[in-house]
């Protein structure tokens, strides 16, 4: 209670420097109705001037309790009201009709109803039904209801805000539904909901007043009856006012902090750094910076001093199954697959044995993407059947003895373990470098945060990135985010990784960085399937060469055959483009 | 021997019949607040709920010395009816318009603000009427635009409360000057008094037309800066007002009213607001 008194007389004399300015400036009028005013009040105390009524109001502990209700009812319904608004959001986001349609009509009654009339109703109309709440209860219970529909469609609006190939990258880690939306689409989809819940807060505080009506006695009501009693408006409309903004003011600067947390653009500094820049020196302060390991790789230097250390190699080798090097690790069969009547994969059938490198060549809308999503089951197949190391990714034999996708599609492909590395690299942009690569080992496969770590800096420093662990993305040149996408494909012990044209939205001058980390890994015996049109890359590491062409396999074999001398006549066609425009550049 | 014994143990009945009629009478004209368990059984024990809206004087608001408390007429009255019945009261202090609806929905025992008897509003709850309700004509002192009746609204500024019987009137008046071929009323409808004064206040409105005991209230506060134009004792009369089927509750506040109207009591709450205490009526009961 004493905290409660001192915090209102601070408050109120921090916001009275402010107010100063506007007291001046409204002095003439207001003194002359003032006098007016308070001619009742004359007798008991003519010496008061305005002004300090007005601060008398504004300390008084009978608003500042009107203040603390409207603030309890708006922290409460507030948060309550987001996370029934994300359950909305996500009803609204659903495949099923009648869950969207279910969360779409909630909102529409909510919506479009006065606010008013919903709290009288819950409070004079659901006692008839036996359901009977107190004020409070009723304010905070109809205030929720409501935010929820509001702040349904600013969540909504901040998921589709963030780019779908955020989750698609994260479901290729292997990450669940649940685990994506809480750890990568929301922490992005803030920065667009923050500035709406804000509003929302600010206006619910002082919407708070409407619950006058089943008797909740919070600032504006309180502020009403006094006026009601000695008409003394200003005065006290005006403190009224003062404290309103004084808990606005706290909103907004709350509202700034979050925003700021969730700024990518921001740099990322340490805690305490932005007080040393202000005032030149910082609290807990730490004898030494952190700086980056002596033996920072540069992008291209970064050679495994013995085998034993090879990250790519251990991973390469260690990762378990039970085909040999050589064997029939990915086997696909009459894959089929179309985008409404449009037919993109016509029935491939494509064999990759352990430790192969198989690079698939074609124009573009060849079916070549397609296919290489087919494998992690990130597209789901019409027709066929793919398993790598001897399993289905996400599909179960049915009764029949057809297939059918499992339940639980976010563990099966957990399960396979296989890595993608995407054309626009994908990566999670509101995590470092290193984050984006732990947080799948730590997140999905329940690795030891620590034994993460240590993982993610080694892969970053054998992709030549140990310096910029704790950048994020947007810090990062192309190249340089490509190959973090690498190391992070790999963090997983990927069995087989998958190359979605990864150098294709690359500068030109950026494309060999990649490509050496590529080239390595393949070096170190990983199974890959690389979709790209580097030709020269194709010819100089893969074991095998697929040309497909609208969605079929038109010929494969060792580059020397398919690059070298084609044999049938799409493929020549192909090249000759693909070669002189690369000669072109 | 006998029949002296009989006729003396019939004069001792009769006697003993006299005294507890008398005392039963007595039981009608008296607080007797530790017999509510015996008298209210219903209500032994039970904190009433008075529903009222504090921007609403003279009949309920804050005290000027002390914003905790909730004084006026309705509320001293309300206050003093229940102590007389030996009962606790809670002041549920809300809008106006949510009080009626509270009290049918359960979540205030009893409405004791400034409400007015209707036929209409009976058939959902029951009333225990104890005053006259009037009309009163607010001007700015030295009434500089001469009203002395509703006739001479014609052409002037008139502010009332959204939805009152004041409302009526005035559209009624404001017919009856076009049909006269003379300047329509203009009408300025307030949410809340407060909001009305002030148009009176700042020359706005020539004229607030609103409950009398306000008006008469507000005339003795500041007789320097308003005046009373016209009075109109429109029939409505004020009640308290319960939830259907609360038969101890409205006994209670009808036992009550009655003795404080006995003591004089209530004349003397009407004073002490400045409320014509002439507007006192003998407390009944209405059911419909």
């Amino acid at each position: 209670m004493t905290i409660g008194i001192a915090l209102r007389v601070a408050a109120t004399f921090v916001a009275a420097s402010a107010f100063m300015a506007v007291a001046a400036w409204a002095q003439a009028p207001a003194t002359t109705a003032g006098q007016s005013l308070f001619a009742d009040d004359a007798p008991v105390a003519p010496e008061q001037h305005w002004i300090w009524e007005f601060f008398s109001y504004a300390a008084s502990e009978f608003l500042w309790s009107g203040a603390w209700t409207a603030v309890k009812i708006t922290a409460l319904a507030m948060t309550i009201g987001l996370v029934l608004g994300l359950g909305l959001a996500l009803m609204r986001l659903s495949n099923l009709f009648a869950v969207r349609a279910l969360a779409w009509f909630y909102i529409w009654i909510v919506r479009g109803t006065p606010q008013l009339l919903q709290l009288v109703f819950i409070y004079d109309a659901l006692p008839y039904i036996g359901l009977k709440f107190d004020s409070f209860t009723t304010a905070v219970i109809g205030f929720s209801l409501n935010q929820a529909a509001f702040s349904a469609e600013i969540i909504r609006g901040g998921i589709l805000s963030v780019n779908k190939a955020q989750s698609t990258a994260a479901t290729a880690l292997g990450m669940g539904p649940v685990l994506t939306l809480r750890r990568i689409v929301l922490p992005q989809a803030m920065r667009a909901i923050l500035p709406g819940v804000g509003n929302d807060t600010i206006s619910m505080l002082k919407l708070t007043s409407i619950a006058s009506i089943i008797f909740v006695n919070e600032l504006t009501f309180k502020a009403q009856q006094i006026v009601g009693q000695n008409f003394k408006f200003f005065t006290v409309f005006a403190a009224a006012g003062l404290i309103y903004l004084i808990l606005t003011s706290a909103i907004s600067i709350a509202q700034g902090w979050a925003e700021a947390r969730f700024d990518l653009e921001r740099e990322r500094r340490p805690r305490g750094e932005t007080l040393r820049r202000m005032f030149g020196f910082r609290l807990n302060e730490k004898p030494s910076e952190a700086t980056p390991p002596a033996s920072a790789a540069i992008p291209g230097t970064a050679e495994p001093a013995a085998p034993g250390d090879d990250v790519f190699r251990s991973l390469a080798t260690s990762a378990g199954g039970t085909a040999q090097r050589g064997e029939p690790f990915v086997v696909c069969r009459n894959i089929q697959k179309s985008y409404g009547g449009r037919v993109v994969l016509n029935g491939i059938d494509m064999t990759v044995a352990r430790g192969e490198v198989v690079v698939l060549l074609g124009p573009s809308g060849s079916g070549k993407s397609t296919f290489l999503r087919a494998i992690n089951h990130l597209e789901p197949v019409d027709w066929g059947e793919i398993t790598v190391d001897g399993a289905h990714v996400g599909y179960e034999r049915g009764p029949g003895g057809g297939l059918r996708p499992t339940g639980r599609l976010a563990k099966a492909r957990a399960d396979a373990r296989i890595g993608m590395v995407f054309q626009h690299f994908n990566l999670f942009n509101h995590l470092s470098a290193l984050e984006n690569v732990i947080e799948a080992p730590v997140r999905v496969f329940g690795m030891k945060p620590d034994a993460a770590r240590e993982l993610g800096l080694r892969l970053l420093a054998e992709v030549g990135l140990a310096r910029h662990a704790d950048h994020l993305p947007h810090r990062l040149s192309g190249g340089q985010q490509q190959r973090v996408a690498i190391a992070r494909a790999l963090a997983i012990s990927p069995k087989l990784m998958l190359f979605d044209e990864p150098t294709s939205a690359l500068d030109p001058e950026l494309v060999g960085e990649v490509l050496q980390v590529m080239r390595k890994l393949a070096d170190a015996g990983m199974t890959m399937i690389v979709v790209t049109h580097e030709i020269r890359f194709a010819r100089e590491v893969a074991d095998r060469v697929v040309f497909m062409d609208e969605g079929v396999v038109v010929e494969q074999g060792p580059p020397s055959d398919v690059i070298d001398n084609p044999s049938q006549e799409r493929t020549k066609r192909f090249l000759r483009v693909v070669e002189r425009s690369e000669t072109a550049s | 021997m006998a029949s002296i014994k009989m006729s003396m143990a019939i004069a001792a009945a009769s006697l003993g019949a006299l005294v507890a009629v008398t005392g039963a009478a007595r039981a009608q004209a008296a607080c007797e607040p530790a017999k509510v368990a015996e008298k209210y059984p219903s209500l032994a024990g039970k904190t009433i709920k008075v529903g009222a809206d504090p921007q609403t004087p003279p009949y309920v608001m804050r005290d000027k010395a002390n914003f905790d408390k909730v004084v006026g007429v309705d509320a001293d009255l309300a206050r003093a009816v229940f102590d007389c019945a030996g009962l606790k009261t809670e002041f549920v202090l809300g809008g106006w318009s949510g009080l009626l609806p509270a009290v049918m929905a359960g979540q205030i025992d009893v409405m004791w603000d400034n409400l007015y008897y209707k036929p209409a509003r009976a058939k959902t709850v029951d009333f225990v009427l104890y005053m006259k309700a009037g009309t009163g004509a607010l001007v700015p002192a030295g009434n500089p635009k001469k009203v002395s009746a509703i006739e001479d609204f014609c052409g002037k500024t008139v502010a009332f409360g959204l939805g009152s019987v004041e409302e009526q009137a005035t559209k009624k008046q404001d017919e009856a000057c076009k049909a006269g071929g003379k300047d329509p009323v203009t009408m300025m409808p307030f949410q809340d008094l407060a909001a009305g004064m002030r148009q009176l206040e700042s020359g706005r409105s020539d004229i607030l037309l609103w409950d009398l005991g306000f008006a008469d209230a507000t005339v003795k506060d500041a007789p320097e800066k308003y005046a009373r134009a016209f009075a109109i004792i429109s029939g409505f009369t004020m009640g308290a007002a319960t939830a259907k089927g609360n038969a101890d509750l409205i006994e209670a506040i009808d036992d009550g009213l009655k003795v404080l109207q006995a003591k004089g009591e209530q004349a003397a709450i009407f004073k002490k607001y400045g409320v014509d205490p002439s507007l006192e009526v003998a407390a009944e009961v209405k059911r419909d």
